[in-house]
Formats: structure tokens, C-alpha cells, sequence
């Protein structure tokens, strides 16, 4: 649990920074006062944490039925942890160079009642590596409940880095929390290349 | 040379400088001998000796030359091998070995360090528990007696604890004076706020866990001090993470970069004391008038801490540890110690001789007792 919340907050850190910029006009267009942003903010939070629990769900069932041999399972999540959090690291390195966001689609939707609904659904379905690494992690999960609650703690990670949305606009020095931002989410990368080499190093030595 | 400390504001003489000394000689005599010297044993008073008079002799040549940095560094390197030698040398003569076990954990006989300062305070507030298996009074290098030094310290001194407290410094310090010449030239000034990444990120792992994260996973210097006992794949892997950041942090790069790297890309606790570098009343001044911008002081800054655009704007950063590299460089004299309220250009002297008196001091205090202790091991190791 503590390594996915880890996750979500170390990746959510840049994902606000760069993408929050994005969100936020759509979540505040048309809004009338701070109690309509709170509320567009509540309806996109529990929207993701509604989508995390499909993934989790579905994933987690996946494993299940594709990674039942150990053997394998060390293997497969051993070699994933490596390689998404390879891209981990190269997508924070290459957010440093482009602010590119899924978010940007929202420019297509026009009824702004639904805005936040689909901003909770595109931003907890962007493929983004973290994301790729919470599948890992929750396919190899024993029971479903674990798998939940590592989407849980994944989403509670990340969610705190919303909640000072309707204050973007008063936060100071952004430039640097973004670059913080974005090196805690390449070291979040090396802790999961880390924990990957681990687990094959374990599965060579064990068999 | 006269010429050019008169440049400098500093006309200083051999018996003023020797004036300067004294307070310092009292000092470091009462600490060193605490009020009561013993002659009795020959090698212990050699190193006494040897400790007294070397430090002192550094302290008169920084107010003799002018120069700061090259003296400053010569005790400070000495002081990390100083560490090491007798923190390793006490392990094998206890452990017979640099690791330590679960059954050292458990009796709370690790040595603290300062760098556990950073991830011991969200658990402190929140859980009022200290994560460290350290004593917390007594014994050595107590939990209690770093946490204080290193607190009195980073408000007198700010980030200045990085280039005069930090037993840790010196490695990298030394190796970033192996070359004359960079190899690595650019490096993208983002990189100055890894130590805030790092510090963010050790920090809720250890408030999340109740384990010092940094220490069990990340600290380079454990490849110099002690480590976990290698039963299994994790501290296995955790002591290879150890020596490939101590290879990589503190000698390689270093070496080619000619800067600090360990203490600019990594530690959490500079962090912490670039922070309080903002209420430190001691800083580096930039004086435009005589600033002819040819960034020879961003050139030899070890630790990032001076950019061309500080330059422009007449402000060191928040990251200098005032280590006096920059001020030695200057031929203008542009750069130099002052004092927060003071206007750059005005009270160099004496804003130098005041910072260098409290920073000495400190390094001076702090190091005396290991360098005796390494000098004894060493006494007894050859004869």
C-alpha cells in the first residue's frame, strides 16, 4: 500500500503541474464560485477513483487467469517493474521538454456539465508508466481486495496533489515545483527498477 | 601579495593575523585538552598535538593569504577520513566487520547521523516515535547531540554547514580536486533541485514506513561507514545501490565535474539547509560595481550555487554553502562574506573575519576529537 501511494504521489506531483494547467480552465469554465469548483473537483476525484476500481477489478482478474505459475509471475512482473519504470523515468525527463496532456481532447466536449466526469475518465485512463506500473503490481496481487486497495492508496497519492486546484492561480514559484515534480517522479522510476531487479535476482537465485 | 589584499580590504600583517588566531588558539585548547591536559601518554599527546597546532596553523593562514577555500577544504577532507578511518576502525575492533546485524538494530547501537534528520520529523510530529535504532542520550554520536549541533548549526551557518560541518562533505570535495580540468562542462541547472525530490520523496517513505528510508536504501557513505549484513537479495541489492551511488556520486562524477555532486544531486539534509540559508544572518555578497561579469566565480562554485543570471542580478542562490571558492577566485573582488542588512562592498573585513571565526570554530570543535581519535589508531596501527 505504501509503495503505491508512494507511487501516486510522487507522479501525481508532476502530472498536476504539467496537466493541472490544462484542467484547470476546463474545471473552472462557466463555474460560480469557489463551491462549484469544489464540487466539478469532487465529481472528477470520485470519477477516477470509480475507474481505478474497474482497472483494479479487471486486472487483477487478468493475472489471475494468465500469471498462475509463480515461475512466471516473478518473471513477468520482474521484467514489467523494469521496463515501465524505464519509461517512467524517460516520460519525466521528455515532460521536461513538452507540457503535452490528454486533457487537451476536452477542446471536443461542449456540454460542460460532463466536463469533469470526462476529465476523470481521460486522466485515470492516460497510459501514463505509473499507471502501467500500478497493473503490474495489482495483477500479481493474491486477492482482490489487495488489488483494490493498491489502486486505493495509488489514488490517494495522486489526489492530493488536486486539492489546491482552485489555487493554482495563487501558487507562486510553479516552475520549481514542477521541476521537483518531475525528478521525484524519475526517482519513483529508479525505485521501481529497483524493486524489479530485485524480484528477478530473488526468482534467478530461488529458481 | 600586499597589493592584493589591500584590493581586497584585508591589509593584514603576520601579527595581526596571529592576533586573529589567539581566540581560536583558547578555544580549540580548552576543547582539545578540556581545561586539564594529560602529557602522560606519548601517543595521545602527539595527537593532540598534531590536531592543536594543524588546525590552528590553517585557521592563521586563511587571515595571512586572504584565502579561504584551499584551508578550509585541507581540514574538512581530513575530517571525513578521519571519520571513516575511526568509525571503521571501532567496527572491526567491536564487530570484527562494517556490517551491522538485526541484533545491533534491535539493541539500538547504530551510530546516528545527521543525515536521518530529514526523515525523522514527520514520524516525530505525527507519531511522536524516532525511527532511528540509535541511543538517543549517551553513547557515541548520540541521536540527541547531532540533532542539537547540527540545529545551532544550520541557523548560524544556513547551507555554510554543507562546507564546514558535514563530516560527509569531504569525500566529495576531495575527489572534485583530483583534475585541474572538466571533462563534463554542461550540466542543466534543473539538477539543483534533486536534493528537494529526494527530500520529498525519503520523507514520506519513511513517515509511511517508520523506517529511515535514506539510510536503508540510498546513503552513498555507508560504503565508508557501516551497512545491513548481506543475508539476501534486498541487502544485497541495498549495498550494491550503496557503493554504485558512492562510486558514481562521490568519486566519479566529482572527478569529472569538478564539482560536489553527492552534495548537489542528491543529499536531502543540503535541502533542509538551503532552506534555512534564507534566515542565516552570514551570506555571499555580490558587489556590481566591481563585477566585471567573467564568471569565474560560477565557473569554480562546487555546488551549482552561482549562475550566470545570479551574477546578473547581484544574489548568490539559496544553495551556497559558503565554502569561499568564489571569493578566493575573484581577482576583482567582487564576491565576498557579508552579512544580511549590510550593502554589498562595505564591511568585507570584518564580515569575513566574523564568519570565519564562528564557521572555523564550529568545524574546528566538531573535528578535533575524531582527528585525535584516527591519529591514535593510526599511532597504534604503526608503531
Amino acid at each position: 500500500m505504501a509503495e503505491s501511494f508512494i507511487l501516486g504521489l510522487s507522479s501525481g506531483s508532476a502530472c498536476l503541474v504539467t496537466c493541472g494547467m490544462v484542467m484547470f480552465p476546463y474545471l473552472m469554465a462557466g463555474s460560480a464560485g469557489v463551491k462549484k469548483i469544489v464540487s466539478d473537483v469532487g465529481v472528477f476525484l470520485l470519477t477516477r477513483l470509480l475507474v481505478y476500481f474497474a482497472i483494479a477489478t479487471l486486472i487483477w482478474y487478468f493475472g489471475q487467469k494468465f500469471l498462475s505459475s509463480q515461475v512466471i509471475r516473478t518473471w513477468v512482473s520482474g521484467i514489467l517493474y523494469i521496463v515501465f519504470a524505464v519509461m517512467l523515468i524517460w516520460y519525466s525527463l521528455r515532460r521536461n521538454q513538452s507540457k503535452e496532456c490528454p486533457a487537451g481532447i476536452l477542446a471536443s466536449v461542449e456540454n460542460a456539465r460532463i466536463i469533469p466526469v470526462v476529465l476523470g475518465v481521460v486522466n485515470s485512463l492516460g497510459l501514463c508508466p505509473a499507471l502501467l506500473i500500478m497493473l503490474t503490481k495489482s495483477s500479481t496481487e493474491d486477492t482482490l481486495v489487495k488489488s483494490w486497495l493498491a489502486f486505493l492508496s495509488f489514488f490517494a497519492g495522486s489526489s492530493l496533489w488536486f486539492f489546491p486546484l482552485p489555487l493554482a492561480g495563487r501558487i507562486r514559484k510553479k516552475e520549481i515545483i514542477r521541476t521537483v515534480g518531475i525528478l521525484a517522479t524519475g526517482l519513483a522510476g529508479i525505485i521501481f527498477i529497483i524493486k524489479g531487479l530485485t524480484i528477478l535476482i530473488g526468482g534467478i537465485i530461488n529458481g | 601579495m600586499d597589493s592584493t589584499l589591500k584590493k581586497a580590504g584585508m591589509n593584514k600583517s603576520f601579527g595581526k593575523s596571529l592576533l586573529y588566531t589567539l581566540p581560536m588558539l583558547l578555544i580549540t585548547f580548552m576543547f582539545i585538552s578540556g581545561g586539564k591536559p594529560d602529557f602522560s601518554d606519548l601517543s595521545s599527546t602527539l595527537a593532540m598535538l598534531i590536531t592543536f597546532f594543524g588546525v590552528n596553523i590553517l585557521y592563521f593562514l586563511m587571515h595571512y593569504t586572504g584565502k579561504t577555500d584551499k584551508f578550509r577544504a585541507i581540514l574538512f577532507i581530513v575530517f571525513a577520513l578521519s571519520l571513516s578511518f575511526t568509525l571503521i576502525s571501532n567496527m572491526m575492533e567491536m564487530r570484527n566487520s562494517m556490517s551491522f546485524s538485526q541484533a545491533d538494530i534491535l539493541e539500538c547501537k547504530i551510530p546516528f547521523c545527521h543525515l536521518v534528520i530529514p526523515m525523522m520529523i514527520l514520524p516525530a510530529a505525527f507519531t511522536k516515535s524516532i525511527i532511528f535504532p540509535g541511543s538517543i542520550i549517551g553513547g557515541f554520536a548520540n541521536i540527541a547531540s547531532m540533532v542539537v549541533l547540527w540545529l545551532v548549526a544550520t541557523l548560524v551557518l544556513g547551507r555554510g554547514f554543507c562546507s564546514w560541518g558535514c563530516f560527509y562533505g569531504g569525500w566529495d570535495d576531495g575527489f572534485s580536486r583530483f583534475r585541474k580540468k572538466k571533462v563534463i562542462k554542461r550540466i542543466s541547472e534543473s539538477w539543483r533541485w534533486m536534493p528537494f525530490a529526494v527530500l520529498f520523496m525519503v520523507s514520506i517513505t519513511a513517515a509511511l514506513a517508520l523506517v529511515p528510508t535514506y539510510c536503508d536504501w540510498i546513503c552513498p557513505f555507508k560504503a565508508v561507514t557501516e551497512f545491513e549484513q548481506v543475508t539476501n537479495v534486498e541487502s544485497a541489492t541495498k549495498a550494491g545501490v550503496f557503493l554504485s551511488l558512492f562510486g558514481g556520486l562521490v568519486i566519479v562524477l566529482p572527478i569529472l565535474t569538478r564539482r560536489r555532486t553527492q552534495c548537489s544531486f542528491l543529499c536531502p539534509l543540503g535541502a533542509i539547509n538551503s532552506v534555512s540559508n534564507t534566515i542565516t544572518p552570514f551570506t555571499i555578497k555580490i558587489d556590481k560595481t566591481n563585477c566585471s561579469e567573467c564568471m569565474k566565480c560560477v565557473e569554480v562554485c562546487p555546488l551549482f550555487a552561482l549562475t550566470s543570471e545570479d551574477i546578473k542580478n547581484g544574489k548568490v542562490s539559496t544553495f551556497c554553502s559558503k565554502c569561499g571558492k568564489c571569493v578566493d577566485a575573484c581577482s576583482k573582488h567582487a564576491i565576498h562574506f557579508g552579512i544580511k542588512g549590510v550593502p554589498s562592498g562595505t564591511m568585507k573585513n570584518f564580515s569575513r573575519n566574523l564568519f570565519l571565526f564562528v564557521s572555523f570554530l564550529f568545524i574546528a570543535v566538531f573535528s578535533s576529537g575524531t582527528i585525535i581519535n584516527s591519529l591514535q589508531s593510526l599511532f597504534k596501527l604503526i608503531f
